[in-house]
């Protein structure tokens, strides 16, 4: 307001500074229209003047900022097609962007909630048979004793509870931890008290530390709920504090309890060097150490312990990994892949806007031309029309952020739940600011050509040529063929990228799991020890459970088992075969355990290939059997047939000791970790024979729906003991179709980048030949006139967009297949470098091509030689 | 044409502007025309001042507080904008006229030798 009224002033003063001077002119005798004429001369630029003066206020960037922009804002209207179609493309460019690198964000690169975070390790053990396996405890107390480079240590071992004396019974996860792993990751408690460190120790008082979810959940966020206790497994445990919300572990963790307390629980196992639980380690890198030192010190007392106790560590090593990537697992090569993809995206998005600017740059020409010529310098015009580019930029980006917040939560998924704190996959400030970041540089690339361009032309031939094409032009044409051809080239990338992944899901979708995922449902049911405190009684539970489910309606065959395929729970033993010779105590088999019901073998639908499977007979009174997997007998039994031979778990000891099992059946392999692990050596023992175990997944084949069948389970269960609690539910096509849910989810978004990038690329060449076809009308009908035939004509359009596509392939194609060895670990059975592929990619593209000439060759045929000419 | 074009004109200086419009202002109040009149009238014609600069340079003394404005009304009785010297513009001007003169003196004696010594 108070500007505009400076300005009303200063124009006032200057109307009546022209006016005194054009009354002297008239005393001067002058006539009224040259005095006129001699005032404004004498003045000189009014306009100028008062830009100057303006300059002098301040802010006068401001003013031509708002103008520019009013003025962008008016020329984007004016072409709506072309505002839209760049608009667009920018958004999807930036919306991707914004979209994956949300993702990355948060599994990446968002501050972990531990102090120092990037100086944590988790430490694991490691064999050449098996890879990465958990911890025995002895050795995290040799290695916590032995080692310096770790400022302190602290072991987690996964616990499970039933959660009982409250409403209705729950099964709850946790950890028992070393007393001190709170305060070696920076973290207090919400309220109440940390651990202390004699809670190591066996015979401690139970003692839990609740999740701030579950202190919600249960408790109602009762501020007075230290000092109570909670009934866990049926025994009173005290509570000693609440976790912070934030609180960050490995999976679903509802309570924390000191490790003494756990090993008074397990008092029999936990000594043994060759009884590994779940536990891993987690240790803060003293100062001044690296990670390669830490690695190379604990592997060297690895190696010492391997020698001292060679029955147990024999080829045991030690492996060091920073705590992210530990918690991120196999996803980030996944992220980078994805925002290298959207990265592309944006390159193609950009290449096409700056196309159309380009052509929309030379039908302006002459305005820009007029513009220099009433004293615009080149720089003003510069940033005009990088202000034109911000505008588009920055509404791509406003679309953008809508396609992205839709968008982030489905991504979301891709990274692993232990990292989704905060709620979650976020648009927070950081994305923000990288997509700000992103609209700034998206307007920079596809604006900076066409602003030079604009400031190139030649003032003189743009005033008098006209709309002619002129020396200018054919540097435009150029700077566009070379934009189209970049576009196609990147797109040639993102094809075989996603081409690449479409071949690795398809031979992952063919994979044979060993088994027939389709009408089963699982459910895992944990019996507390203290209820079930004999074998005897839990074997009932199991049978009864059975009993019961069978009857159910719907139900065709149902069985009770120990680590189901593709539930992630496992145990594995060494085995010694009867009669081979005896071995290093680490080369012996190391087969995965199941412990299953009669009937798991249909109710799973595994091919039994050999001998037969379980009964109701093979119970405690008979003698031990067992079935093995078809990679075992291959790999132990060559050219025998393993029915009727008999093995032990563990090592060779006195004879009268050994128990042995006589191998009755050999079962196709399963896989046990997903559809694209390798299968593994497998073992299965009835049940009722030689081990117990208190927590078992019941796997149900129906007839109908799986899913239907859940209420009825959970009341047949409840049937047999009210008190006991049901987690896990899920239909074993879930389970597998959630261990290919990384690649489904990168070939959907690869695939929608490669769609999205064809699409462009075509737009993009579609612009050019049109855009040439147009300006070579003069031309065209020339030939014509001099007896060029239509389909000649056509032929030569056509040509011009084979040879873009021709050029982005020859481009492309190598650098696709440089890239693609970066996305080697994310392919299943493809090579990188897979010619079918390849081939597809670059007949789709050379098809784009035609189909996107198409229209341009068929105007040009239609040129009337003599309209053309006149 | 009259015969004032055939007598050399000179631009002014960057910045020389400021200094006449506050000499100009020295004699009393005065509106845009009447400044420019009389620089051209002082300085016999010779200095040649696009009027329209005077007002970037206007203000660019009005912001130092150099000057002031006001309103009033011209010879010709029409409503005009009179601009006053203030004490702050008075000591820049003695400031500037000193440092001009000394400037002067001595491109002066640089260009202009004694004649007395060539010979």
């Amino acid at each position: 307001m108070k500007r505009d009224q400076r300005m009303a002033d200063l124009k006032q003063e200057i109307q009546d500074h022209l006016q005194e001077e054009i009354d002297d002119n008239l005393s001067r005798g002058m006539s009224p229209e040259e005095s006129r004429r001699a005032a404004l001369i004498k003045f000189g630029s009014v306009t100028r003047v008062t830009e100057a003066t303006r300059e002098v206020w301040g802010f006068a960037w401001l003013d031509r900022l708002l103008a520019d922009l009013q003025y962008a804002l008016r020329m984007l209207r004016k072409t709506p097609g072309f505002t839209v179609v760049a608009v667009l493309s920018l958004a999807l460019g930036i919306g991707a962007n914004t979209a994956v690198f949300s993702v990355v964000y948060s599994a990446l690169l968002q501050p972990l909630p531990f102090r120092d975070a990037s100086r944590l390790m988790v430490l694991n053990e490691r064999t050449p048979n098996v890879g990465i396996i958990s911890v025995a405890y002895p050795d995290f107390f040799d290695w916590h004793a032995q080692s310096h480079s770790f400022s302190d240590m602290a072991a987690l071992q996964p616990v499970a509870f039933n959660l009982s004396g409250l409403t209705e019974p729950e099964f709850l996860n946790g950890l028992a931890v070393s007393p001190n792993f709170l305060a070696m990751l920076g973290i207090r408690p919400a309220s109440g008290r940390d651990f202390e460190l004699d809670e190591e120790k066996p015979g401690t008082a139970p003692v839990v530390m609740l999740s701030y979810a579950l202190w919600q959940r249960r408790y109602g966020a009762d501020s007075g709920v230290v000092g109570k206790t909670v009934l866990l497994d049926g025994r009173p445990f005290t509570i000693v504090g609440v976790l912070p919300a934030d609180f960050l572990a490995p999976g679903k963790t509802d309570l924390l309890i000191p490790l003494g307390v756990w090993t008074t629980n397990n008092s029999a196992e936990v000594h043994e060097r060759s009884d590994r639980g779940d536990m891993i380690v987690v240790g803060r890198l003293a100062d001044g150490v690296s990670q390669t030192r830490a690695t190379s010190e604990l592997q060297g007392i690895a190696a010492r312990l391997a020698m001292e106790y060679r029955a147990t560590n024999d080829r045991v090593g030690a492996v060091v990994q920073p705590i992210r990537d530990a918690l991120v697992g196999q996803v980030r090569p996944a992220l980078l892949l994805l925002l290298g993809a959207v990265i592309l995206v944006l390159l193609i998005a950009c290449a096409n806007v700056a196309n159309l600017l380009l052509v929309r740059g030379a039908g302006r020409a002459d305005e820009m031309a007029l513009r220099i010529a009433l004293g615009a310098t080149r720089a003003r015009i510069f940033a005009q029309i990088l202000t034109e580019s911000l505008v588009l930029s920055s509404l791509g980006g406003l679309i953008g952020f809508g396609v992205a917040f839709a968008g982030v939560r489905a991504l979301g998924r891709l990274i692993p739940a232990a990292l989704q704190h905060d709620g979650g996959v976020a648009l927070n400030v950081p994305v923000l600011v990288f997509s700000a970041g992103v609209v700034v540089i998206a307007a920079l690339l596809f604006g900076i050509t066409p602003a030079l361009h604009a400031n190139r032309n030649d003032l003189q031939s743009a005033l008098k040529e006209g709309r002619r094409c002129s020396g200018a032009g054919a540097r435009h044409s150029r700077t566009r063929n070379i934009l189209a051809t970049a576009e196609a080239a990147l797109a040639v990338v993102l094809l075989v990228g996603a081409g690449l992944m479409v071949k690795s899901l398809y031979r992952l979708v063919q994979v044979d799991p060993g088994f027939r995922p389709d009408r089963v449902l699982t459910m895992t049911l944990s019996l507390r020890p203290d209820r079930y405190s004999t074998d005897a009684a839990v074997r009932n539970f199991w049978d009864q459970v059975l009993q019961r489910v069978r009857e159910l309606p719907g139900v065709e065959s149902a069985a009770v088992a120990t680590n189901a395929p593709m539930t992630g729970n496992h145990d594995r033993l060494d085995i010694t075969i009867e009669g081979m010779v005896p071995l290093r105590p680490g080369d012996y088999p190391h087969p995965d355990l199941h412990l299953v019901s009669p009937g798991y073998v249909q109710t799973l639908g595994i091919d039994l290939l050999r001998g037969r499977s379980f009964t109701a007979d093979d119970n405690e009174q008979a003698s031990p059997v067992a079935m093995i997997n078809q990679r075992l007998a291959n790999q132990w039994f060559r050219n025998e047939d393993p029915v009727g031979k008999r093995f032990m778990f563990g090592h060779p000891i006195a004879k009268e000791q050994s128990q042995w099992l006589t191998i009755v059946g050999v079962v196709a392999d399963t896989k046990l970790y997903g559809l694209a692990n390798q299968s593994r050596l497998e073992v299965y023992v009835p049940f009722r024979q030689i081990f117990t175990a208190h927590q078992m997944d019941l796997l149900v084949r129906s007839r109908i729906d799986p899913s239907a069948l859940t209420s009825g389970l959970r009341g047949a269960v409840y049937s047999v003991d009210s008190n006991q609690s049901i987690a896990a539910v899920a239909t074993m096509k879930e389970l597998v179709s959630n261990s290919i849910a990384t690649p489904r989810m990168l070939l959907l978004l690869l695939g929608l980048f490669g769609v999205l990038a064809v699409v462009l690329a075509a737009v993009g060449i579609y612009g050019v030949i049109a855009y040439s076809v147009a300006q070579r009308t003069r031309e065209i009908g020339i030939r014509m006139a001099l007896g060029a035939r239509r389909s000649h004509v056509f032929g030569m359009v056509i040509g011009q967009g084979v040879k873009l596509a021709v050029a982005g392939i020859a481009i492309g194609i190598p650098a696709a297949l440089g890239l693609a060895r970066l996305m080697s670990s994310l392919l299943y059975q493809v090579s990188t470098a897979d010619a079918e592929t390849s081939s597809a990619v670059v007949m789709l593209v050379l098809l784009v091509a035609v189909a996107a000439s198409f229209v341009p060759a068929r105007r040009a045929t239609t040129v009337e030689p003599m309209e053309a000419l006149r | 044409m009259s015969t004032r074009s055939h007598r050399s004109r000179v631009e002014l200086l960057q910045g020389t502007l400021d200094l006449l419009i506050l000499r100009t202002l020295l004699l009393g109040p005065a509106h845009g025309h009447a400044i420019v009149k009389a620089i051209e009238f002082r300085s016999d014609e010779v200095l040649l001042v696009e009027q329209g600069s005077l007002y970037p340079a206007l203000h660019r003394l009005l912001k130092r507080q150099w000057i002031t404005a006001e309103e009033g009304t011209s010879e010709n009785n029409r409503r005009a904008k009179y601009y006053r010297l203030t004490a702050k513009g008075r000591r820049q001007l003695q400031r500037e006229t000193s440092k001009w003169d000394t400037l002067a003196g001595a491109i002066a004696r640089v260009l202009r030798p004694v004649t007395g010594e060539s010979d």
